[in-house]
């Protein structure tokens, strides 16, 4: 069976729902920023949960579901346009089993359930990713984009280059349970 | 390169026994389990190459609309809302409004001005600028563009001539496709490309333009007309006096259009985005559906699925001496810095899965079993074939793989696995027999080295150990074929006493317990020559 992938224990903040933030991420806006549950945002992530839409009241700006993975070094940030005249953010919203490769940038609108995006991405602001697509490393995928679903986008500009096999939500939940069962603290800290 | 295994489809030898692995065309039989598929009715696995594909839907991977198949010819295969590609990078264009002039009363309502903008409207590039303003196309409106673009895709002399030709062929079809089912069999009989003409209409034209003689729009031969690019003197004056590569368009450019287009970059013009498809897929010999999804273009969920991944037991392959490797690696991270750069130059040839001539590996297969019931698995490798002649003997492997020889169980899937972890101790309790069975499989290993055993047994897991013997003058890949052969019980929804089925299965030949085998490849590495432990850089 595959390695444990172990952290220190004093790393990691262990929320109830069993989410694991690293102290190392930067978390602006905490209380714009939903967590699904036993997902992973691993050290010198930066999640912009400050960039909130105006106007009065609560606004959620990043919402992740169960199973994600923000990879180290993610820049998460939530789009913002022009619109007649008012500049202005929009929310983020990320499904289930989504996970995030190292050094990505994500500014997109939506993001479905079973996606993966590779390392070194750059996903453009408002971009759409449907349910159980995949970005390879290094793409970059401009402005105003739709992934369909069960597609892999790859390249700069990011272009669809195949459908991925039909049992791809299968394998993605089964990789992202098991990321979450085998990230452990550290058993004795050496 | 990581140890993989992948499974093997027949579809592309006459014989069930798959081809050797050390021939380079034998990847074209394995698959990752994962891509491939599996008939109920034939028994078989299939995969991508085999399968019949139809097509199930037609969608616009940009607006995600679902076009019905019946419009999806009159606008040939592109979509036909505002979706538009950059011919220069093929990203999506968006549709934006020229600048509003610099007046006082703009300034007073912006709201008006952003909402419609003004016109003229042009598409643009996101990601590399481009703009079809360059080319010439803008428009006074921002809505119904693709039509507006059809409009010129017809106009175009290849387009013209094209549906000209389908003009003149179109009654003499029928004629000749009947002719051709006649005598060749298997080839359908054609009805008609047009369904809008009758046909009436088309049996006593038949007769009359048999004869007559196409006449055709555009000499061929002659560039007049036509775009360039078709290779005249026009071309070779563009070439003569280029200055930069980029005033010509890239082959990638240029082979998305249906015709030869100029090879100037500057007259690329935007492209209605091409549609995509759902598939359904059928088993080649049964024609029984294994695919079939469902009808809204961006749900992933199928009506049918039927994949390899449920019916055959994953196997994941690991080798211990890499992952040791790695693992120093890591803790090296944490030593002082000259160390750390020694061991991690001594462990990244290990780490990266190669392996010494003339030394001896041990590596780890765990098989999952995907099914409720538990199974029995047991391992062949598939030697060489025998060789007859005596030079032939040299070519054999390079190494000499060990596997535990007695059927082994890997227990059923039952939902609750994926709850708990390892908390499965108490597993073990009743299967002191199972682990008798186990142990004297050990104590027959022995002879040949200590890793060949049942090495760990947790919910639907089994893992159990192999080892490699890599000849002195090996090289090239550790790569071997593997028969996988396991028996299930198809009608007992109880689970059987795992204790009594290893003898059970070898005994008796109940008729409610079926066998499957399949073959596999295992590739484990590369083989390190001995004269030179460390690999070169590279």
């Amino acid at each position: 069976m595959e390695n444990p992938v172990y952290y220190s224990r004093a790393e990691y903040i262990e929320t109830d729902t069993g989410n694991k933030v690293s102290r190392r991420a930067t978390i602006a806006g905490p209380q714009n920023i939903i967590l699904g549950g036993k997902t992973i945002i691993a050290s010198g992530a930066i999640i912009r949960g400050d960039l909130r839409r105006t106007g009065p009241g609560h606004a959620v700006v990043i919402s992740l579901g169960r199973y994600c993975l923000i990879g180290e070094g993610c820049v998460m940030r939530p789009p913002y346009k022009t619109y007649r005249g008012n500049f202005n953010y929009y929310p983020m919203k990320i499904g289930d089993h989504v996970h995030i490769g190292a050094n990505s940038i994500v500014e997109a609108a939506t993001i479905g359930n079973y996606v993966e995006i590779g390392k070194n991405c750059i996903i453009g602001k408002f971009t759409i990713i449907k349910d159980c697509a995949k970005i390879a490393d290094n793409t970059v995928v401009p402005p105003n984009t739709v992934v369909p679903a069960m597609a892999l986008f790859s390249g700069s500009p990011g272009r669809f280059v195949e459908d991925l096999p039909e049992s791809t939500s299968e394998m993605i939940e089964a990789q992202t349970k098991g990321y979450y069962a085998r990230f452990q603290p550290l058993p004795t800290e050496r | 390169m990581t140890a993989s295994v992948q499974y093997y489809c027949p579809c592309l030898s006459a014989t069930p026994h798959p081809p050797p692995s050390n021939l380079a065309s034998s990847s074209y039989s394995f698959h990752p389990l994962h891509s491939l598929f599996f008939c109920e009715e034939c028994d078989a696995v299939r995969c991508n190459r085999c399968v019949l594909v139809e097509v199930s839907g037609y969608y616009c991977p940009n607006c995600l609309f679902e076009v019905p198949s019946a419009s999806v010819r009159a606008e040939k295969n592109r979509c036909a809302r505002n979706c538009f590609m950059c011919p220069n990078c093929q990203n999506t264009l968006s549709v934006v409004a020229s600048d509003p002039p610099d007046t006082e009363d703009s300034r007073s309502s912006p709201i008006v001005i952003s909402t419609v903008g003004e016109p003229p409207f042009f598409l643009y590039c996101n990601h590399c600028r481009w703009d079809s303003a360059e080319v010439g196309i803008t428009f006074e409106k921002p809505t119904g563009l693709a039509a507006q673009l059809q409009k010129f895709e017809d106009m175009a002399p290849e387009s013209l001539e094209f549906e000209r030709l389908k003009e003149y062929y179109e009654p003499q079809l029928p004629a000749a496709s009947s002719a051709l089912h006649r005598s060749v069999s298997g080839v359908p009989n054609f009805n008609g490309l047009s369904r809008s003409r009758s046909s009436r209409e088309k049996g006593h034209r038949t007769k009359k333009e048999e004869e007559s003689v196409y006449s055709a729009r555009v000499e061929a031969g002659s560039s007049k007309g036509l775009a360039s690019g078709s290779g005249g003197d026009a071309d070779v004056d563009f070439l003569k006096h280029l200055e930069t590569v980029s005033e010509v368009a890239a082959l990638e450019q240029r082979w998305v259009n249906s015709w030869t287009t100029s090879l100037h970059t500057s007259d690329l013009k935007p492209f209605r985005i091409p549609l995509h498809s759902k598939k359904s897929k059928r088993c080649p010999s049964c024609r029984h559906i294994l695919i079939k999804p469902e009808q809204k273009a961006q749900s992933v969920k199928y009506k049918i699925k039927l994949v390899a991944a449920n019916y055959l037991p994953a196997i994941n392959v690991t080798l211990p001496h890499a992952q040791a490797a790695i693992e120093m690696i890591k803790r090296s991270s944490t030593m002082n810095r000259q160390n750390a750069a020694a061991i991690v130059e001594e462990h990244s040839s290990a780490a990266a899965g190669n392996m010494l001539a003339g030394k001896t590996y041990p590596f780890h297969l765990a098989f999952t079993n995907p099914l409720y019931d538990p199974i029995q698995v047991r391992l062949h490798v598939q030697r060489a074939v025998p060789a007859s002649d005596p030079a032939e003997k040299t070519r054999r492997p390079p190494f000499a793989v060990t596997l535990p020889s007695s059927a082994f169980t890997v227990n059923a899937y039952t939902e609750t696995w994926g709850l708990e972890e390892e908390d499965d101790d108490d597993m073990f309790g009743g299967e002191d027999d199972e682990f008798d069975a186990a142990r004297s499989g050990q104590k027959d290993a022995k002879a040949r080295g200590r890793n060949v055993a049942i090495i760990e047994r947790r919910a639907n897991i089994t893992v159990i150990g192999g080892e490699v013997m890599i000849a002195k003058e090996a090289k090239g890949n550790v790569k071997f074929n593997m028969l996988v052969t396991y028996t299930y019980r198809s009608d007992d929804p109880e689970p059987t006493d795992p204790s009594l089925s290893p003898s059970k299965s070898k005994g008796s030949k109940a008729p409610e317990i079926k066998t499957f085998s399949f073959y596999t490849v295992v590739e484990l590495g590369k083989i390190v020559p001995r004269e030179e432990p460390k690999p070169e850089a590279d």
